[in-house]
């Protein structure tokens, strides 16, 4: 069924998010310097299994540049190219390029330009290539056309090539098997060119042997091609084992029964001095060892064409032994499902609230209800963290993202990150994506200065970008924190004037003035830059964060860099309110907003036209707005007997918001309300209360800048 | 889900029917999710007078709209037997104040009428009409034939009203 593999393709989808990450972060890590084994493996487990889903679904174009991409990776992971700089860079684009047709396959983009990106890959895979022919076969018997294994083994994906049993450990080669008088077999067994395709299986050859008691000791690779001219189906490989002298000769040459008759066994004693032959043997043998292992790896890799497979033979025993943290067991869940699980145990919660609203406290207690009830959040926490993810996803897209401003305006910008594994509810993550990046451009455009700026400041020429975020109880800071030349306060204010954002009068702080950037509509680019001259600039981050019901904190010292702070919720779904009454109805007005609560006295507010008011408050003059008339609720309560309580907003500083009466303080479980309906102006969604009602949850942002009285909506004819 | 095959014979579908006023309407069944009891909403303000507010559908905010208000009629006056239809519209809920639910039928595709073209209003909210025989509320066995307006919950394209309030 089509929506069925439409669910698939997300999978795949995902899956390839992650090992793009996965990707990225272990070619980071080699760019500054990591390029172990593992690292490297870990790029190319990531790249391989994109390659694998790609082709699954068809995506050639992706699989084909992955596939690509992967040679290279393969020969680098194989030690055959030097992951010098230049290779790593190349990489890093490859990465790019990987990413643009990711996005291609999934119909976000067209597809990307790729022919100049895969020539650099050729080249680099041919440059080595010359190197790598070079390099002297190994080791040992030269049987001449040493054939060998490379047997596609029948049909089993876990065992590809069913090279792992192979049980050779360093140890057997520290101590080799004890020196017997008649000195050991040497087994020579090089099986022939076309045995595979005869149905020969050198392995269970070798595997017989070992049960007599042998040890692989050297295999000899030099008859394996460079890996363009691999025939899957060709066997390569030839090997020498050990077996000890007190075995039959009869009883090995049995092993050899079934081999094809242009297959080549030879079995020897070795010969005397059989301890300092043996070590020597031992040594080659370990090289020879991790030579194969690489070719094993190369084979693998080259002939795992087979879609789908992503790499499962290799990926979960690496895995597992190279990071502990793989040891915790995960298991991939429909969001949808987590939502409405979480949307059951919020029913739950209120009906627990119910329960306790109905019976005495006496009766509570005897059907202990109180600790229904703290069994009941904490399951609500549990849910509500599994909804949780390490903010990591966030920020994977910067690096990418600073190479190519890097590349756009010439700097070279470093970033740093920490706390990369904070953990934040995955709406948060979903929505924060739009306004870091804002913030990252506007630090490497504005904030960091042009390489040769620096160095007459007596900076470092590189400049650097510290992306960090931490959870602060119900909170989560983000900071974008650069070392630039800071805001440029005089500019900043000037502009601002230009623009008719203040007065040239005003008298503004540093930090008032730091906040002018996010004022809507502006700019201190000089000259509209390709990157900032999108129309958009840092008023979209503080709409952006506000809209989350977070903010947006500037910290600038001139000359030394710039720190923004979005500081947000770690969920959206639940949210710390006051119960109001407007109308004698309840609302839940965002206690985050609120900055304290005014009980007016009379003539303390005040009109200033027919339609705004304002209230004096310890000597300021405030706006005040009426919820009702904004609402077009009937209300007739004297001023006296409401309460005014301040909020604050970034659209319109401090504003006091009339209601009746304040019930209650609570957390409350967000519904949305443009679930069923569309957005309403005004209200930020809507929340089910002890009793099963509703309460509106209004949008503090949108109430303060709403025209007032908002006309009452009527439908004017049912054609509307 | 429609409801001729290419023979041209009917295929039957289940219809819910309830009454506004006098007048009685169906729907389809597929579309109805739950009736509930009448239970006053919780308002909303700066909608349309025809969304009497939003309700808790087990977690879930749905509004509830005065369907009689809307298509134009007088106003439902709630009385005892007022109900709820929860319905689905292209994957959205809501919730239909309706007079009193009547009956299940099942009808043949070919015993709908289009609704005529002088149909007032918003053209196609009624996309068909249909005789059935309907029960006698009063107790008597007695069948009589009446008109049922088949509403088409699609084309009552309630959120394009939202738009316009929001």
């Amino acid at each position: 069924m089509n929506d069925d593999m439409d669910d698939i393709q997300a999978i795949f989808f995902e899956e390839c998010a992650e090992g793009l990450t996965t990707a990225e972060e272990g070619l980071s890590a080699m760019q500054a310097g990591d390029v172990s084994a593992e690292t490297i493996a870990g790029v190319f487990r990531a790249v391989h299994s994109i390659k694998g889903g790609a082709g699954a679904f068809g995506h050639a174009d992706l699989t084909a540049f992955a596939h690509r991409f992967e040679n290279v990776l393969d020969e680098v992971r194989a030690g055959k190219i030097v992951p010098t700089a230049g290779v790593i860079k190349v990489m890093l684009s490859a990465f790019d390029l990987l990413s643009d047709h990711v996005a291609a396959a999934q119909g976000q983009a067209g597809r990307p330009a790729d022919a100049a990106m895969l020539e650099a890959l050729d080249k680099v895979l041919a440059d080595k290539g010359v190197a790598e022919d070079g390099d002297a076969p190994l080791a040992a018997a030269p049987v001449a056309a040493a054939p060998v294994e490379a047997a596609p083994a029948p049909a089993d994906d876990a065992d590809e090539f069913g090279f792992q049993p192979i049980g050779v450990s360093l140890e057997d080669f520290d101590a080799p098997a004890e020196p017997v008088a008649e000195g050991d077999w040497i087994v020579r067994y090089a099986p022939a060119r076309g045995d595979l395709a005869n149905a020969g299986e050198p392995l269970l050859v070798v595997r017989e042997v070992e049960s007599l008691g042998g040890q692989v000791i050297a295999v000899d690779t030099g008859a394996l091609p460079s890996l363009r001219d691999l025939d899957t189906e060709e066997s390569y490989f030839a090997w020498t084992l050990r077996v000890p002298g007190t075995v039959e000769q009869t009883s090995i040459a049995d092993c050899f029964d079934f081999v094809s008759p242009d297959t080549r066994v030879e079995i020897v004693r070795e010969e005397a001095a059989p301890l300092p032959t043996g070590a020597a043997a031992t040594l080659s043998g370990v090289d020879d060892l991790d030579a194969m292992l690489s070719m094993v790896q190369t084979i693998a890799a080259a002939t795992t064409e087979a879609p789908a497979a992503p790499a499962p033979e290799e990926a979960p025993a690496k895995a597992a032994e190279r990071a502990p943290e793989a040891a915790s067991q995960t298991i991939r869940v429909d969001l949808a499902k987590l939502d409405l699980l979480l949307n059951l145990v919020g029913e739950l919660v209120i009906r627990n609230s119910i329960l306790s609203d109905r019976l005495s406290s006496a009766d509570q207690q005897r059907v202990e209800l109180p600790e229904l009830a703290r069994l009941t959040r904490q399951i609500q926490d549990n849910v509500m963290s599994l909804r949780a993810q390490p903010i990591r996803q966030a920020f994977s897209r910067v690096p990418r993202m600073l190479r190519d401003l890097g590349a756009e305006t010439g700097k070279t910008i470093n970033l740093e990150t920490t706390g990369e594994t904070t953990e934040v509810d995955k709406g948060v993550i979903e929505k924060i994506g739009d306004p870091l990046t804002h913030m990252i451009r506007n630090a490497a455009d504005h904030g960091i200065e042009s390489p040769e700026e620096r160095i007459a400041a007596g900076k470092n020429p590189e400049g650097t970008i510290h992306l960090s975020a931490e959870q602060r109880g119900a909170r989560i800071f983000v900071r974008v924190k650069d070392d630039g030349r800071g805001i440029n306060r005089e500019k900043v204010f000037a502009k601002a004037v230009e623009k008719g954002i203040v007065a040239a009068d005003a008298q503004l702080s540093n930090e008032e003035i730091d906040q002018l950037i996010c004022a809507p509509g502006f700019s201190t680019a000089d000259t509209i830059s390709n990157i900032s001259g999108r129309g958009v600039g840092m008023d979209v981050v503080r709409s952006n964060v506000e809209a989350l019901g977070g903010r947006v904190e500037i910290q600038s010292t001139p000359g030394q860099g710039t720190t923004f702070t979005m500081i947000l919720p770690l969920t959206l779904a639940i949210l710390d309110g006051m119960i109001v009454r407007l109308a004698g109805q309840r609302f839940v007005l965002p206690l985050a907003h609120v900055i304290e609560t005014v009980q007016p006295e009379s003539g303390q507010v005040k009109r200033t036209s027919p339609t705004t008011e304002v209230i004096d408050n310890r000597g300021d003059f405030l706006p005040v707005k009426r919820a009702t008339e904004i609402f077009g609720l009937n209300d007739d309560r004297p001023i006296e007997d409401s309460l005014v309580v301040i909020v604050e907003s970034e659209a319109a500083g401090h504003v006091g918001i009339v209601v009746d009466t304040i019930d209650d303080r609570r957390e409350v479980v967000i519904k949305s309300l443009d679930q069923n309906l569309h957005p309403i102006r005004g209200l930020g969604g809507a929340t089910i209360l002890g009793d099963g009602s509703i309460a509106l949850i209004l949008d503090i942002e949108a109430l303060v800048s709403a025209p007032v009285p908002a006309p009452r909506y009527a439908l004017k004819g049912i054609a509307a | 889900m429609n409801t001729e095959d290419k023979s041209g014979d009917a295929v039957d579908r289940k219809i819910v029917t309830f009454t506004l006023g006098k007048q009685m309407f169906g729907i389809e069944m597929g579309s109805l999710i739950e009736i509930r009891e009448w239970e006053e909403p919780t308002p909303i303000p700066t909608v349309p007078s025809f969304i009497k507010g939003v309700t808790n559908l087990r977690g879930n905010v749905v509004p509830v709209v005065g369907l009689a208000e809307r298509l134009g009629w007088e106003p439902s006056a709630i009385h005892p037997r007022s109900c709820i239809l929860v319905v689905s519209i292209g994957g959205k809920h809501a919730g239909f104040l309706v007079d009193e639910v009547t009956d299940i039928v099942n009808i043949g595709s070919q015993e709908v009428q289009p609704a005529p073209d002088v149909e007032i209003g918003e053209p196609h909210v009624i996309h068909g009409l249909v005789r059935i025989a309907a029960r006698g509320t009063d107790g008597s066995k007695r069948e009589h034939m009446q008109m049922v307006l088949l509403l088409d919950l699609d084309a009552l394209s309630l959120t394009s009203h939202l738009d316009l309030a929001a």
